[in-house]
């Protein structure tokens, strides 16, 4: 574990501008007492979560606001958190000097980004109340934690530090503490509720972490709890090195200036990714430049020169030289399954769609969005939906009206998928929340604060696509439960209505009551399914359980198809009536005759799963006559999840290694993406319930 | 004129019919239906023998396939009980009450008082009793009578009341209670030669100060805006039994125009009784398009609104007669409109010493 926190202080490099910080707070946002609570949370929990994540440890982040004095609006922030903990000797050097971030140089999906963080708020701490910041660390190599005050000198660029000592760190329960920081703060600032507040901040952080345990006392000692949804760390990113087509004059100059290389072809190569060695060559050809030219001594304009050739303005042969794509694996995509989860724990609602795209390239930088809708429940059906955007992981609370995401979210006619929106413009009405998530290598932001992300034609289009495969989901819903919602009702008819009109009309009359079985028959004039998914406490799985009824005058035969979530992992138990897999993630059973007034049902438990994690089972049939509740198996679909897994199959047979790769996981992958073809994209996205569960 | 009374084992036994046609459905492996005439504007039609509007002969069936309906039905079953055992008890309940006791019918019970008083309609034209016969009384306002005429209503006690509507009333009049049938009111006497419907309160009220009643002979009658069931039910009875003219003094607008057709020619919604409510005989004194030329009235614009029912007037068969197509075509051209109490421009005596008697003496009643 200090081998971890020892290497990303050893990384970190210095900038001195703290001076700038002092004159420019507002662009960091402590541009407002309320903004500069936030703020702190945000740069303190953004590190505790950067750290954990780095460290493979599940996070458990407590923060604590109290106000200290009421009329001078001084608030005193906690946050603590089982982070590895910093070396002794590097607190100093991390609380103390801006733009000393191990993060700053590597070209990474990272929360801070540039570093500036938790200096700042130490910094504006310093400036508001003249108090140092109190911290608390411990690694887990050493048995005591390092305590120390870290104050700020703005005019040298250095960090004051009192009080340094030693002391034991232990739990509330008496327990020695392994690891972890602790930062204490006072500050002039003040804590309010609602849309913009330390609350929102750490719901929408606790919604795309589903990996972290939150706990917040607000100022009024309430304390608000978002528990760890997902044992799954999210995936380790992978430091990527920067791509010629999204580099700019002043990191291309200093990178050259800084290099050791003695080639330039060399320093092309080993510098940037996607460049071959053939690539790099001819750039040095588009750019006029002799290929042992010493990085180190390039002037102004061969500096110039070179970019042009990386941005395809100066050619070879007649053409942009043609670089190969960055790597994507450097991104951390939250994945569908959990931020479902992480939806469906923090608000209540009825629908829960989620979508990560597959990750994509836009100058030079990898970026993938990630999107998520949720329908019902308690949420206003008058008001704006609710949206969340967050930039790798960090979420975006403040000019929401000039940000990327939200433009894509109105660039959208949510009318047609059943959201209120005036004019099929701007951000739909309705009882919803929108999520969208960002992650990049290099997220760039219309200013300084990090709160909107800048105009970007290609993920404006893919957050667009997403927003509409989310809608058509949504549009499906709506429609089924519009007709599930006729169902219900015919079913109260006979069930209730019918019965009590037979008991009253024969009391009146003095008569015996009539039997019911020929006007239910003339009545319903239909065969109805009803499905019904139900988690099980006990047994910790899903009961599934679909009925048909045979409300027809005719016998009817049927073959009754249902989707179920076999990719992801769940079991089928307790399926007493057989039947037989039709398709990877579909099952199928053959009903006997259904007499007229008849009706079965199949019913089977779904193991292996979680709560929330499969709640519609899609049914199907085969058959003349309509089955209201249930859809007419369309058997091209059926044939072409079929041909997919042939194609997978023989893919596979000539993989080298059959044991490491056995067949059926690429094939899943691909007939999940078939089976919900309004929810997937065609090509190789991850599936509903994920990548690598 | 007759009058669809029935008697207590009738309106029983017409109700049981409606629950046999439910019930025989069922045996016969049907929905259960309930039929009855399609209640619009589009079904009614004028009947020539009784001089009203009458429903026409489309029938509509309500079926038990959805779930309206059949709540329909079964409400329709809870009215009927309900209405049985009101009438084993001698009790009588308000439209109001119904509706708050099927609160205990259970699946049975009403979303709102108007889906109660609908089904209780439903019920009167399918069986061809009357809301008295089902012993339900409306919340509705009374009418309220001043002038020489004597009747006597049955009270409380079940004794026979002798009244003088201008000896034995204060200033508010005779109040018209919502039974005006014959076990409740009968006709003594009278020395009026003609009956006045009056639209508003305060007109009313000038007309009694002023001693208009007196004066001219006549019976001042307060319509209460749109009137009840029971003001055009007395309307008509006085109207034949007395056999009297009746006239009718709104004001001068669209919707003025629509209370007189529902005296005169009967409304739609109670089209299946027009000619138990309706007084063909009756006539539209005043205030008419004419009128406010020629008295030069202070008048309003008329509003979209009252453009709209002008134009939906024109179309209406109650109205096809040339004398009220001139009317509304020339209030539409005016495109004004007058209140009866405007005529107080000319002074508070204007309307008794110089309008009326002026209209009256155009019809030969003064």
């Amino acid at each position: 574990m200090s081998g971890i926190a020892q290497k990303l202080a050893s990384n970190q490099k210095q900038v001195a501008i703290s001076e700038f910080f002092e004159k420019n707070k507002h662009f960091l946002g402590f541009d407002s007492p309320v903004r500069s609570l936030i703020t702190a949370v945000k740069e303190a929990v953004d590190n505790a979560l950067d750290a954990c994540e780095e460290a493979r440890i599940l996070p458990t982040i407590k923060v604590s606001v109290s106000k200290i004095d009421t009329k001078k609006d001084i608030i005193e922030l906690v946050v603590e958190d089982n982070g590895p903990g910093i070396p002794q000797k590097s607190i100093e050097k991390v609380f103390g000097q801006l733009l000393f971030g191990s993060r700053f140089h590597a070209i990474r999906q990272s929360r801070g980004q540039q570093g500036i963080g938790i200096t700042g708020v130490v910094m504006y701490s310093q400036l508001t109340t003249g108090k140092p910041t109190h911290v608390k660390s411990k690694i887990a190599t050493e048995s005591t934690a390092a305590v120390v005050d870290i104050g700020l000198d703005t005019r040298k660029n250095k960090a004051t530090k009192s009080n340094a000592g030693r002391e034991i760190w232990l739990h509330e329960d008496g327990e020695m503490k392994k690891h972890g920081l602790e930062v204490t703060t006072r500050m002039k600032a003040k804590y309010q509720k609602g849309r913009q507040s330390v609350w929102q901040y750490l719901r929408m952080t606790s919604i795309v972490n589903p990996h972290a345990e939150i706990t917040f006392t607000d100022p009024d000692g309430e304390i608000h709890h978002w528990p760890r949804v997902t044992e799954r760390l999210p995936g380790k990113v992978e430091s990527i090195k920067p791509h010629p087509h999204g580099i700019e004059l002043g990191q291309l100059q200093r990178m050259l200036t800084e290099s050791s290389d003695s080639r330039l072809s060399v320093f092309l190569r080993t510098n940037f990714s996607g460049v071959s060695t053939r690539a790099a060559k001819e750039l040095c050809s588009a750019a006029e430049l002799d290929i042992k030219i010493k990085p180190k001594q390039t002037s102004p304009e061969q500096i110039r020169a070179l970019l042009e050739a990386f941005q395809g303005e100066r050619m070879f042969n007649g053409k942009p030289v043609k670089l190969l794509n960055p790597p994507t694996n450097c991104l951390s995509p939250i994945e569908e399954m959990l931020i479902k989860k992480g939806l469906s724990k923090t608000i209540d609602s009825r629908y829960a769609t989620t979508m990560t795209r597959a990750p994509n390239v836009s100058q030079g930088n990898p970026y993938q969005v990630e999107v998520g809708l949720i329908f019902g429940g308690d949420m206003a059906a008058d008001k704006p939906v609710e949206v969340l955007r967050f930039a790798n992981r960090v979420p975006l609370m403040y000019q929401q009206g000039g940000c990327l995401l939200t433009k894509a979210i109105e660039s959208v006619d949510w009318r047609q998928y059943g959201l209120d929106q005036a004019g099929g413009k701007g951000v739909p009405k309705g009882p919803a929340a929108i999520l969208v998530h960002l992650a990049s290598t290099n997220v760039q932001f219309t200013s300084e604060a990090k709160e909107a992300l800048a105009d970007n034609g290609e993920v404006m289009e893919e957050v667009r696509k997403a927003m509409l495969e989310m809608g058509r989901g949504l549009r499906k819903h709506l429609e089924k439960k519009k007709k599930m919602a006729k169902t219900k009702e015919k079913f109260e008819l006979i069930n209730d209505i019918l019965p009590a009109i037979a008991a009253k009309s024969a009391q009146i009359l003095d008569r015996p009551i009539p039997n019911l079985a020929g006007s239910i028959t003339k009545i319903m004039s239909a065969v109805i399914c009803e499905t019904n998914n139900e988690w099980n406490k006990s047994t910790k799985s899903v009961d599934v359980s679909i009925k048909i009824y045979n409300y027809t005058a005719r016998a009817r035969a049927y073959t009754i198809l249902a989707t179920w979530p076999e990719k992801s992992g769940g079991l089928m138990t307790n399926n007493e009536h057989g039947g037989r897999k039709e398709a990877t993630g579909v099952w199928a059973w053959k009903l006997d005759t259904l007499q007229p007034g008849e009706n079965m049902t199949i019913a089977y438990s779904l193991e292996g799963l979680e709560k929330g994690d499969w709640t519609e089972t899609d049914v199907f049939y085969r058959g003349s006559q309509e089955i209201i509740g249930a859809m007419k198996m369309d058997e091209k679909y059926l044939e072409e999840i079929r041909n997919q897994e042939k194609i997978m199959l023989e893919l596979n047979s000539t993989a080298s290694q059959p044991e490491e790769n056995p067949p059926e996981t690429p094939i899943i992958e691909t007939v999940a993406a078939v089976i919900e073809p309004s929810i997937k994209p065609p090509s190789g996205q991850s599936t509903l319930f994920g990548g690598d569960q | 004129m007759m009058t669809i009374r029935m008697t207590a084992g009738e309106t029983k036994s017409a109700m049981q019919s409606v629950v046999a046609e439910m019930y025989d459905k069922i045996v016969k492996g049907e929905p259960p239906t309930m039929t009855l005439p399609v209640r619009t504007k589009n079904n009614i039609g004028f009947d020539r023998k009784l001089g009203v509007y009458k429903y026409g002969k489309n029938k509509s069936v309500r079926d038990a396939t959805s779930l309206g309906s059949a709540k329909q039905l079964l409400r329709a079953l809870h009215i009927i009980e309900f209405i049985e055992d009101m009438i084993d008890s001698g009790k009588s309940s308000t439209l109001r009450e119904m509706y708050y006791i099927s609160e205990s019918w259970g699946l049975g019970k009403f979303g709102s008082q108007n889906e109660s008083n609908n089904l209780a309609e439903d019920l009167e034209i399918v069986t061809k009793c009357l809301r008295e016969d089902f012993k339900l009384r409306p919340e509705e306002d009374g009418a309220r009578i001043i002038g020489n005429l004597t009747l006597q209503e049955r009270n409380r006690r079940g004794e026979w009341m002798r009244i003088n509507a201008r000896d034995d009333v204060g200033d508010s009049g005779y109040g018209v209670p919502y039974n005006v049938e014959t076990e409740k009111i009968e006709f003594l006497e009278h020395d009026i030669n003609f009956i006045m419907a009056i639209e508003t309160g305060g007109m009313f009220d000038r007309l009694v100060e002023n001693g208009f009643d007196e004066d001219y002979k006549c019976g001042l009658l307060h319509l209460k805006g749109q009137p009840a069931r029971s003001t055009r039910r007395i309307i008509k009875r006085m109207s034949e039994e007395w056999d009297l003219p009746v006239v009718v003094f709104l004001d001068g607008d669209p919707w003025s125009f629509r209370i007189f057709a529902s005296i005169a020619y009967g409304a739609i919604k109670t089209a299946h009784i027009s000619e138990y409510l309706a007084t063909p005989s009756a006539t539209y004194l005043g205030i008419t398009s004419d009128d406010i030329v020629a008295y030069d009235l202070p008048s309003d614009d008329l509003s979209k609104k009252d453009v709209e029912a002008l134009n939906a007037e024109l179309s209406d068969p109650r109205f096809a007669d040339s004398w009220w197509q001139d009317q509304i075509n020339m209030m539409l051209e005016l495109g004004k409109k007058a209140e009866q109490q405007s005529l107080a421009k000319y002074g508070l005596d204007f309307v008794t010493d110089t309008y009326l008697p002026e209209k009256l003496a155009e019809l030969g009643l003064a």
